[in-house]
C-alpha cells in the first residue's frame, strides 16, 4: 500500500516536475563526462582528446538521457501524452474526417444513449423500493385450448383470499392507475389524479409516511371512513406544506375526507397519483369483477415457493372461477419489476437492437473512411518506420488516434442522447413508461463509454490490420498507399451497412403501413364537426339517478342553445376510446341463456345523430324512452352478428326484459374484450342513460369519466369555453378535465403506435443517412485515385457520362448487393414484428417496393454527387501532372 | 566480456550497483569504477545501462541520492543505499549464491 503511494507520488512528481528532472539529469549526465575528461586529462590527454573519448564512452548523451526517461515511472503515460499531442495534430490537419467521423460517432452513439437510458430505467435501474427484491405481483398461467402467461387483474373474492390466507405474503392492491377527481379544500378547487389503495398498500412497498399515518385495516373496510393520504408534491404546492395537515378536511367527489397522512418526498408508487383514499373492496361492485390490481411483498423467512403454493391453494377455495374449458390455470409471483415493465420490453428490446444496428452501420463507414486516410497517409508511416519507430509505435499512435476520436465522439454522443432523450420523453404518452424518470446515470455513462470503445476498436481494427502488410519500399516510393485492392472491402462494408439499413426501411415502412391502416378503419360515424369533453361524475350527488337523468336533460339543453351547435348528447364512452365491459344474458335466439361479454355505453337520446352512427334497424332512442317506461337497447353489428347469427335481433330481448330496438354500424373502438389490435369494433350495446340505476351509476363513474358531446354545423368560435359556460349554468362545481376532438381521442389512442413509428423511422432516416455518407465517401475516393485514368479516358473520347458510371459503379454495386442481403435478412428478421403489425403482412409487396425506391434514390443521389466532380477534370491538366 | 555489459542480466547488474554501494556513497562514476574494481575488471558498466539503472533503482526506493561535491571539487549527484536497499542486496545475494553454487557444481559434474 505505502509502496503504491509511493509510485504514484513519483509519477505524478515525474509528470508535473517534469522540467526540473529534466535539468537534474542533464547536470548529472555533465558532471559524469566532466570528471571522466578530468581523468583523462589527469593522465596526459590534451583537453580536446580527452573531451572526444569521454564522449564516445558515454555512447550519445541524447540516448542515454531517452533510456533514463524510458524507465522513469509514468514514462508510458508521458509517451501517450505525446501520442495524444501528435494525434490532435493529424485530426486537427484533417477537419473534414474528423468531423464526418465525430458526426458519425454522435449521432449513432446519442441514439444509442437515448435508447439504452430506456431501457436502463425500464429494466435494469432496481425499483426505487427497499428491498426490491422481496417485491412481487402474481401471474396467471392457462395452458390448453387457450394458452396465456400474463398478469391478471384479480376480483374480490381473489383479494380477500389473498390477504387472509396466504401468510408468505403482504399483499395489497389498487384499481390500477390514478384517475382524474376535483379536490376543494377550503375555498380552493384543483382537478388531480388519484387512486384507491388497500391498507397495506404503502407497507407492501415499505413507504412511511412523512407525517401521520398509513391506512388502518378498519379505513379500508367497505363503508370504512373516508380518509386520505397526500403526495409530498400535493402537499407542498396546494397546501403550502400546512405542518398541522393532518386530521384537516378535504372534499372528493363531493364527500369530506380527512387526511390522515403525507408521504416523503421523492416517494413514488407504481401509480403515480397526486393523493390516495381507500379501495374499501368487497366482493360485490367493483370487485365483483377483475378490477384490482395486487402488488405483494415476500415476508421475513418465507420464500417465494410457499407464497405461490398459498395462492393456488387459497384460489381454489373460490366460488366463482374463470376457467376455459379443458385448460389447466395456475398462479405465480413474479418480481414486481417484470410485471410493470412487462408490456413494454418488446418494444425496447427491439429499440436497442435498431440502435445496435445503428452503430454496426457506424462502425462500417468509419471503418471505410479510417482504411482510406490510412492510405493516404501510407507516406508520413513509412517515413516514421524508417526513422526507427517500431511498427508497434506506429500502430498504438493509430489507435491512439482512433480512441481519441471516439471518445470525443461519445461525449458529444452523450450530449446528442440527452437532448433525444428529453425530446423523446415527450414524445411519449402519458405513463407509457412504467417509472418516474429516465435519469441519464453512471450506468448509462458507463454503457456510453464501452459504446465508444468498441466502436473505436470495431473501426480502427481494419486499417490496424492493413497496416500488418505494409511495404515499407512500395509506399515511400509512391505517394500513398495502393487503394486498388482495398475497393472491395469497402463495398463489402457498404454492402453490410445497406443491408441493416434495409431492415431497419422495411421496418419502418411495415409500422407506417400499420399505423395508416388504423387511422382509415373505417369509421362508422361522422368525426368532423364533433367536440366532446369529459367531466367526473363520481360525486356523490350523482349516485341518484334522478339527480343524474336532471344533469343530462339539463346540461344538452344548455348545449344546444349555443350557437351553431346542432346536437348535443352524453355518452359514457365514444368511438376511439374503451367502453365499459359488462356481462349479459341472451335471452333468446341461438344461444340464449348463456352469459357473454360485451362493450356497453349509456347514452342520451341524441348520441346517434350527435356521432352520425349509422342505423342499420330499428330506431335510434327517444326522449320517451324513461324510467318507466319498457327498456329498450341498442346493438352493434358485430352483436348483431356474433350473438344472433344474421337473424334480426329487432324484437329480442336480452337479460329477460331488455328489448333490441334498433341496429348501428360498427365504431372503432380501444378493445378491451379480446384485443387483436389497438383500435378495432367490439361486440357493444347502447342502453338509455335515462334506463340507468343507481347502483350502476355509482359503479360505472368510479371508472369512467362520461363524454359530453356537440356537432357543430361549422366552426364556432370559444366554442369549448361555451361548453363549460352551459354545464356550469346547471351544475358549477362540475368542470371539465379536458375537451378532444375526434381527431384528438384517435390520435390518442394509436399513441403508442405512433411513438413506434415516429422512432423507427427516425432510426432509419439515420441509417440510411448513414449509408449514404458512406456510399458518397467511397465514390468521392474512386474519384480522388482515378482522377489519372479519368483524364486518359476522356482525352481517349470517352464521355462524361460513361465516366461517371465507371466510378460510380462500385457504389451502386455495393448498394445493391446490399439491397439483396437486406431483403434476406427481412424475410427472417422482420417476422418477429408480427405482434404489432395491423392490416399489413410481414411480406408486404408496397413496402419492399417503397424500400427498395428509397434505397435506389439514395444511392443514386450520394453515388451522382462525387461523380460530378469528374466534369471539372481536365483531361490534358491530369496527364501533365507528374 | 566488457562489450557485453549492457547485455548484462538486469538482477546481475541491480546487484552489483548494490555491492557497489554497500561501503557508502558514490556518485556514477564511481559506481562504475568500483563495479569495475570489485569485479576485477570483469564488468564495465557504460553510462547507457548505469544512469537507467541507478534512476530505477533510486524510484524502487533502494537507493536514495543527493548532490555533493566530488573529489575535484565538482558538484556531483551521490547515491546511497537505503534500509530497503540493503534488504534488497541481502536478498539478491543469497539468490546469487545459490545459482552461483549450483551452477558451479552442474559444470563440475561435467
Amino acid at each position: 500500500m505505502k509502496r503504491q503511494r509511493r509510485g504514484i507520488l513519483r509519477i505524478l512528481r515525474n509528470l508535473f516536475r517534469r522540467r526540473e528532472a529534466e535539468l537534474e539529469l542533464d547536470a548529472e549526465v555533465r558532471s559524469y563526462v566532466r570528471m571522466v575528461e578530468e581523468e583523462r586529462i589527469a593522465k596526459g590527454m590534451s583537453g580536446a582528446e580527452a573531451h572526444r573519448t569521454a564522449m564516445r564512452e558515454f555512447g550519445g548523451v541524447e540516448q542515454v538521457k531517452q533510456a533514463v526517461r524510458d524507465r522513469r515511472a509514468g514514462a508510458g503515460m508521458e509517451q501517450l501524452w505525446m501520442d495524444m499531442r501528435y494525434g490532435a495534430r493529424q485530426l486537427w490537419r484533417s477537419p473534414g474526417f474528423t468531423a464526418t467521423v465525430l458526426f458519425t460517432l454522435a449521432l449513432s452513439i446519442g441514439a444509442n444513449t437515448a435508447i439504452f437510458s430506456i431501457v436502463n430505467a425500464l429494466m435494469l435501474t432496481r425499483l426505487p423500493y427497499a428491498h426490491p427484491e422481496r417485491l412481487g405481483t402474481i401471474y396467471t398461467r392457462i395452458t390448453g385450448p387457450i394458452s396465456e402467461d400474463e398478469r391478471h387483474h384479480i376480483n374480490g373474492e381473489q383479494w380477500e383470499l389473498l390477504r387472509d390466507r396466504v401468510p408468505a405474503l403482504i399483499s395489497a392492491i389498487s384499481n390500477g392507475h390514478a384517475t382524474g377527481v376535483d379536490m376543494r379544500a377550503g375555498s380552493h378547487v384543483e382537478y388531480l389524479h388519484y387512486s384507491r389503495v388497500s391498507a397495506h398498500y404503502l407497507d407492501v412497498l415499505e413507504i412511511q409516511p412523512l407525517m401521520g399515518r398509513n391506512f388502518t385495516k378498519t379505513e379500508d373496510l367497505p363503508n370504512g371512513a373516508k380518509v386520505a393520504i397526500l403526495s409530498y408534491g400535493l402537499w407542498q404546492s396546494t397546501f403550502e406544506s400546512d405542518p398541522n395537515i393532518v386530521g384537516k378536511p378535504i372534499l372528493l367527489k363531493g364527500e369530506p375526507y380527512t387526511v390522515v397522512g403525507v408521504l416523503p418526498q421523492g416517494a413514488t408508487t407504481p401509480i403515480e397519483a397526486d393523493l390516495y383514499t381507500t379501495i374499501q373492496a368487497s366482493q360485490n361492485g367493483e370487485g365483483g369483477g377483475t378490477n384490482f390490481t395486487d402488488i405483494t411483498r415476500l415476508r421475513d423467512g418465507a420464500t417465494w415457493q410457499e407464497a405461490d403454493a398459498e395462492i393456488n391453494r387459497a384460489w381454489l377455495a373460490r366460488h366463482s372461477r374463470y376457467e376455459p374449458q379443458g385448460a389447466a390455470v395456475s398462479y405465480y409471483s413474479v418480481p414486481l419489476q417484470k410485471g410493470e415493465t412487462e408490456a413494454v420490453r418488446p418494444q425496447a428490446t427491439g429499440l436497442m437492437l435498431a440502435a445496435g444496428f445503428i452503430l454496426l452501420i457506424a462502425s462500417a463507414n468509419l471503418a471505410g473512411l479510417t482504411l482510406v486516410r490510412m492510405m493516404r497517409r501510407g507516406p508520413e508511416m513509412a517515413t516514421r518506420l524508417a526513422l526507427g519507430a517500431s511498427r508497434w509505435q506506429v500502430r498504438r499512435q493509430i489507435w491512439v488516434e482512433h480512441l481519441m476520436l471516439a471518445l470525443l465522439g461519445g461525449a458529444a454522443g452523450v450530449l446528442v442522447g440527452y437532448g433525444a432523450l428529453r425530446e423523446l420523453i415527450v414524445l411519449l404518452p402519458e405513463h407509457y413508461l412504467p417509472t418516474a424518470s429516465v435519469p441519464l446515470d453512471g450506468r448509462v455513462l458507463l454503457f456510453t463509454l464501452a459504446v465508444s470503445v468498441v466502436t473505436s476498436v470495431l473501426f480502427g481494427m481494419l486499417p490496424a490490420l492493413a497496416l500488418r502488410d505494409f511495404d515499407l519500399r512500395s509506399a515511400l516510393a509512391s505517394r500513398g498507399m495502393h487503394g486498388g485492392d482495398r475497393i472491395g472491402v469497402r463495398q463489402a462494408l457498404i454492402a453490410g451497412e445497406v443491408a441493416l439499413t434495409v431492415v431497419l426501411l422495411a421496418g419502418s415502412g411495415l409500422l407506417i403501413r400499420s399505423l395508416v391502416h388504423l387511422e382509415t378503419l373505417p369509421p362508422g360515424f361522422d368525426a368532423t364537426g364533433v367536440m366532446t369533453a369529459k367531466a367526473p361524475l363520481d360525486d356523490v350527488r350523482y349516485r341518484d339517478s334522478a339527480e343524474f337523468r336532471k344533469l343530462m336533460d339539463e346540461g344538452t339543453a344548455a348545449m344546444r342553445q349555443i350557437p351553431g351547435v346542432k346536437y348535443a348528447a352524453v355518452g359514457l364512452s365514444v368511438p376511439y376510446e374503451r367502453a365499459l365491459n359488462d356481462g349479459i344474458t341472451l335471452s333468446e335466439g341461438p344461444n340464449a341463456g348463456t352469459q357473454v361479454m360485451s362493450g356497453m355505453v349509456y347514452v342520451t337520446p341524441e348520441y346517434f345523430q350527435a356521432l352520425q352512427m349509422r342505423l342499420l334497424a330499428g330506431r335510434y332512442f327517444t326522449d320517451s324512452d324513461g324510467p318507466d317506461t319498457e327498456p329498450v337497447v341498442i346493438v352493434n353489428q358485430t352483436f348483431a352478428r356474433k350473438f344472433f347469427h344474421g337473424e334480426n335481433p329487432i324484437g329480442r330481448h336480452i337479460e329477460k326484459n331488455m328489448r333490441i330496438v334498433g341496429v348501428v354500424a360498427d365504431v372503432p373502438i380501444e378493445p378491451g374484450l379480446e384485443v387483436l389490435a389497438p383500435l378495432m369494433s367490439e361486440e357493444s350495446i347502447y342502453e338509455p342513460a335515462a334506463q340507468q340505476n343507481a347502483q350502476g351509476l355509482t359503479l360505472v363513474h368510479t371508472w369512467f369519466q362520461p363524454d359530453w358531446i356537440v356537432r357543430t354545423r361549422g366552426p364556432v368560435d370559444g366554442l369549448t369555453g361555451q361548453m363549460q359556460k352551459a354545464l356550469a349554468s346547471v351544475d358549477p362545481n362540475l368542470p371539465f378535465s379536458g375537451f378532444y376532438s375526434m381527431k384528438d381521442l384517435q390520435a390518442k389512442a394509436l399513441a403508442t403506435q405512433r411513438v413506434e413509428v415516429a422512432l423507427l423511422s427516425a432510426m432509419a432516416g439515420l441509417a440510411l443517412l448513414l449509408s449514404a455518407v458512406g456510399i458518397f465517401a467511397l465514390v468521392a475516393n474512386v474519384v480522388a485515385q482515378k482522377t489519372r485514368e479519368i483524364g486518359i479516358r476522356m482525352a481517349l473520347g470517352s464521355t462524361l457520362k460513361r465516366a461517371m458510371v465507371h466510378v460510380g459503379a462500385p457504389g451502386v454495386r455495393a448498394s445493391a448487393a446490399g439491397l439483396v442481403l437486406g431483403l434476406l435478412l427481412c424475410s427472417v428478421a422482420l417476422r418477429a414484428m408480427r405482434s404489432v403489425l395491423y392490416g399489413v403482412g410481414v411480406y408486404d409487396g408496397p413496402t419492399i417496393m417503397a424500400t427498395v425506391a428509397v434505397l435506389a434514390l439514395v444511392t443514386v443521389a450520394a453515388g451522382a454527387a462525387p461523380a460530378l466532380r469528374i466534369a471539372k477534370i481536365d483531361p490534358a491538366a491530369t496527364l501533365r501532372e507528374e | 566480456m566488457g562489450d557485453n555489459a549492457t547485455n548484462l542480466l538486469q538482477g546481475t547488474l541491480d546487484l552489483l550497483i548494490l555491492r557497489a554501494l554497500a561501503t557508502g556513497e558514490l556518485h556514477g562514476l564511481g559506481v562504475s569504477r568500483r563495479i569495475e574494481q570489485i569485479t576485477k575488471g570483469t564488468f564495465l558498466v557504460k553510462p547507457g545501462s548505469l544512469f537507467p539503472a541507478l534512476h530505477r533503482m533510486e524510484e524502487a526506493g533502494w537507493l536514495s541520492s543527493f548532490w555533493g561535491e566530488s573529489e575535484n571539487n565538482r558538484r556531483a549527484k551521490y547515491y546511497k543505499l537505503t534500509k530497503a536497499g540493503k534488504a534488497q542486496m541481502e536478498v539478491e545475494t543469497e539468490q546469487w549464491q545459490k545459482v552461483a553454487g549450483a551452477m558451479a557444481s552442474a559444470l563440475k559434474a561435467v
